[in-house]
């Protein structure tokens, strides 16, 4: 006797003899002779009573067709069998109309989720498959029904869902050292510490690689030139050895010898010690500067995750004024000046300039040499960004001026802005950490909801208590993942587990890593702060000092949450500036449908990134720093500064470093400066026109267009979404 | 003064993000010029040194006179550049006239300009000798005059 059906998704139900009977009417309704209901009790009743007690959808269905191939009605069983091959057909059309999507290499936001992802590759459609097929099951076996809930009704989006059963964690800022000094292993291969230069920088590559394949975030690199400053000494020395072996003669003094400086310079003059010394620093300096080319050109050539996506590489320096230090950062910056291959500008990695006052920073600081060449630099490649270790968030009462490994205490920036530095489970710093997992609130949404309600304080008072509501199941589901992550075990991250993540040697590979997890983050992001402003108030927080007000209490009440979730889970939670790039048009699309083209929130295509004034907005940079810049100390979690300028910033490095000048003033974390640059695919000819569709120099139509993308770079804008493709054709110049 | 736009925080009409004043009103009429609405001297609005001032102290950035053609209204312009002198903000000014000609003939409020610029670029533009690749400069008879050197060397930075 059936008592309980299975069915196809795991839930079980009670037994219903009715569906059984709908269906053999059905398929006999589709036959000539039509119904006959003294058969289908017959069949519903001999089928309930030979059951077992618990059976699946497809057991009982068996039966049926069997009752009724030995009935009369042959014709019904042939029917009932099609109909059943037909649903089963049907149950996958989903399926296969998202795989025809992916096969036919469409262009649509599937694809384009994400921009530096080459989703037509065959490793790039494999993973998509994955990708696509991963998230239904996360939604149904993974999220508790009110997150589902949450990210069915728009409020909420989950980061990397595709990655969610996988367990991984978002991202980690590599201690370069631990590897370099020690070696480790990946894949077949086990590396010997490095000794010169060149194996340092392949070492530093293949470190982000492998990470990469553990993780489903973003790679880092703390302090660049201090890890690799040691490999320059020893390449010096290397080259002196040479020259002993060449000569015969002892050069120990020459090994020892203390410089303010690795340079280049002419051996015209130069006799004795001093030439070799100098034609040994020569070599020195030409090595170094390619070891930093073969850097860049293999962190934007080598892809990882199966051949479809090259690494999400960032690496942070320019506070390390030893002489080695130093020329690392120059070849680094020399480098990526000339870019890649045939001088195109290099799209990883993201490079970040470590801005500190006393270091690299004002006109007597050590490294304002070097500052001002990575103003030039940025002013043509976009790169370096630059992360303000002064901003009152971003100091350390540890740092010293003479302590070698102050770097420990400098925070450094995952390249799309992710910021992992205050740790309530051991020593504040950046390094060995990383993001766990994130997940992003609707803010427009929350505050379309309480447009109904005329008095202006009774709507902000019940968008506050709906955010309230949304920040605690937020919360919940963070909570949750973390959860089902720390039951991972280390041998499932390998690399990121014996040698990048801190306590994470202390494991056996058996062992869970849930005693070392709590040194990451949860990241509680949100999106269209300004959207969220208009609907509320009538106007953004660019355009009006009410909105303003509003625009600080609504983070500020934000960041108090996340400081008390902390304390309840006992997690180091924090609210993130989100870099909203498959985000920026799912929600709005979803809330048009809802209520309506609203105008200034819903009438584009996109919803502003976090806390940014909108693109289309026309201020100064002043004015976009002064509005900016609170939602900083707010955001823990990461934050950017972006100021799109006007014209040729390759003429004009000086305005790269008003822009820095304005960050310092306005106590600003990070940010970075956008501005055009056309290059022509033929000739190479460059340019910042607004609108270039033809080379002035070879006529070639082949325009290669560079923009910032979520703080990343993207050669092509072939690979924007929709929303974001609008969001890039609304930006406009802060002037 | 009659100005057509103030540009808070530009980057292409000098060094650093700059305070760009657009007054209205130029006679010079070159040939290919990109914005001939500047030419007329009733374009814009009016502004006191104050108004103008309010600007510029806002933003802190070095200020660039450009237009139109600031020389034509020297006079006018003249207390909002001592002001702006007195206050260490730095001016660039672009003129259609060139260096020469305002020494020569010029009157004594454009003299009296002159003296409180750290850059002059004059010239007018000349449509064949157009190069984008110009800092700063739209053709390559333009120049940037460094008129606080006594022997008015070319800018550099």
């Amino acid at each position: 006797m059936i008592q309980v059906v299975v069915k196809r998704d795991g839930r079980v139900v009670g037994y219903n003899e009715e569906k059984i009977k709908s269906a053999v009417r059905k398929a006999m309704l589709t036959t000539e002779l039509g119904e006959d209901e003294s058969l289908i009790h017959k069949i519903a009743v001999r089928v309930s009573a030979r059951g077992s007690e618990r059976m699946t959808v497809e057991e009982i269905q068996d039966m049926v067709e069997l009752e009724l191939m030995d009935s009369p009605r042959k014709e019904v069983a042939k029917r009932y069998i099609a109909y059943r091959d037909q649903r089963n057909i049907a149950r996958k059309a989903k399926t296969r109309d998202m795989f025809h999507e992916i096969i036919e290499a469409k262009n649509n936001d599937i694809t384009r989720e994400n921009a530096n992802m080459n989703t037509d590759s065959p490793a790039g459609m494999m993973m998509k498959f994955a990708s696509e097929t991963t998230k239904p099951f996360v939604d149904d076996y993974l999220l508790t029904p009110e997150a589902r809930d949450a990210v069915r009704n728009n409020y909420l989006h989950i980061h990397d869902k595709d990655y969610y059963p996988t367990k991984s964690l978002t991202c980690v800022q590599h201690p370069l050292d631990n590897i370099l000094s020690y070696g480790f292993i990946a894949g077949h291969g086990e590396s010997r510490p490095a000794k010169r230069i060149e194996t340092a920088s392949t070492i530093a590559c293949i470190s982000l690689e492998t990470a990469q394949n553990e993780m489903h975030g973003g790679q880092a690199i703390p302090a660049f030139d201090f890890y690799l400053a040691p490999f320059v000494r020893t390449t010096f020395k290397e080259e002196v050895k040479h020259i002993e072996a060449l000569t015969g003669e002892d050069l120990s003094d020459i090994k020892e010898r203390e410089f303010k400086d690795y340079e280049t310079r002419s051996l015209e003059g130069l006799e004795g010690h001093d030439r070799l010394c100098q034609h040994a620093m020569n070599r020195t300096v030409s090595r170094v500067h390619q070891a930093m080319e073969a850097f860049i050109h293999n962190m934007n050539t080598i892809h990882s995750r199966g051949g479809n996506q090259v690494v999400f590489s960032s690496i942070n320096y320019g506070t390390d004024t030893s002489a080695e230090g130093r020329c690392i950062i120059r070849e680094l910056l020399n480098s990526t000046y000339e870019g890649v291959g045939n001088g195109a500008t290099a799209i990883f990695p993201i490079q970040i300039w470590k801005k500190k006052r006393g270091v690299s920073y004002l006109p007597e600081d050590p490294n304002y040499d070097l500052y001002r060449l990575a103003c030039k630099v940025t002013a043509r490649r976009f790169f370096p960004n630059f992360v303000n270790l002064d901003a009152t968030f971003n100091q350390h009462e540890k740092w010293r001026a003479d302590d070698p490994k102050r770097y420990l205490y400098e925070v450094a920036t995952m390249g799309c802005r992710t910021r992992v530095f205050e740790n309530r489970y051991g020593e504040k710093t950046s390094i060995g950490r990383g993001n766990l997992s994130f997940s992003t609130i609707n803010l427009p949404r929350l505050a379309l909801e309480c447009r109904s309600l005329q008095d202006r304080d009774e709507r902000i008072a019940l968008f506050f208590t709906k955010l309230d509501n949304v920040l605690e199941i937020t919360a919940r589901q963070l909570n949750d993942r973390f959860n089902f992550q720390k039951t991972a075990l280390a041998k499932q991250f390998p690399l990121l587990m014996s040698k990048l993540w801190n306590g994470g040697s202390t494991l056996n590979p058996e062992d869970t890593i849930e005693p070392v997890i709590n040194q990451g983050t949860l990241g509680i992001g949100f999106i269209g702060l300004a959207e969220c402003l208009i609907a509320l108030v009538g106007k953004h927080h660019g355009e009006s000092e009410e909105a303003q007000a509003l625009g600080l209490k609504i983070v500020s009440r934000m960041r108090s949450r996340v400081n008390e979730f902390c304390e309840r889970y006992q997690h180091n939670f924090s609210v993130l500036a989100t870099p909203a790039e498959g985000l920026s048009g799912k929600f709005t699309a979803k809330d048009r449908k809802s209520f309506g083209l609203v105008p200034g929130v819903t009438d584009k295509i996109y919803y502003t990134n976090s806390n940014h004034v909108p693109v289309y907005y026309h201020c100064s940079p002043r004015h976009k720093a002064e509005v900016e810049a609170p939602y900083h100390p707010l955001t823990g979690g990461g934050h950017i500064f972006y100021v799109e300028i006007d014209g040729d910033a390759t003429h004009n490095p000086e305005a790269i470093s008003a822009i820095v000048d304005l960050m310092d003033e306005y106590n600003i974390g990070y940010g970075s400066v956008n501005h055009n640059r056309n290059r022509c695919m033929h000739c190479g000819y460059e340019d910042a026109s607004a609108e270039l569709h033809e080379c002035p120099k070879c006529g070639s139509r082949a325009i290669d267009r560079l923009q910032r993308i979520t703080g990343y770079l993207v050669g092509t804008t072939d690979r924007w979404n929709n929303a974001k493709l609008a969001e890039l054709n609304d930006r406009i110049v802060h002037e | 003064m009659r100005i057509l736009r103030i540009v808070e925080g530009t980057s292409v009409d000098g060094p650093g993000l700059r305070t760009s004043i657009y007054f209205a009103g130029c006679r010079h009429a070159c040939p290919g010029c990109h914005n001939q609405q500047s030419w007329d001297f009733a374009g814009g609005q009016d502004y006191t040194v104050e108004d103008v001032m309010k600007i510029v102290r806002y933003n802190g950035f070095p200020v660039t006179f450009s237009g139109g053609d600031p020389m034509y209204q020297a006079e006018a312009i003249l207390p909002l550049a001592r002001q702006l002198h007195a206050e260490g903000f730095g001016i660039w000014c672009y003129t259609g006239f060139t260096l020469d000609e305002l020494l020569a003939d010029g009157d004594e409020n454009q003299r009296a300009v002159l003296k409180l610029l750290d850059v002059l670029v004059d010239g007018p533009f000349v449509q064949s000798l157009r190069d984008t690749d110009l800092r700063f400069r739209g053709s390559s008879n333009q120049r940037l005059i460094d008129v606080r050197t006594p022997d008015f060397k070319e800018w550099a930075d």
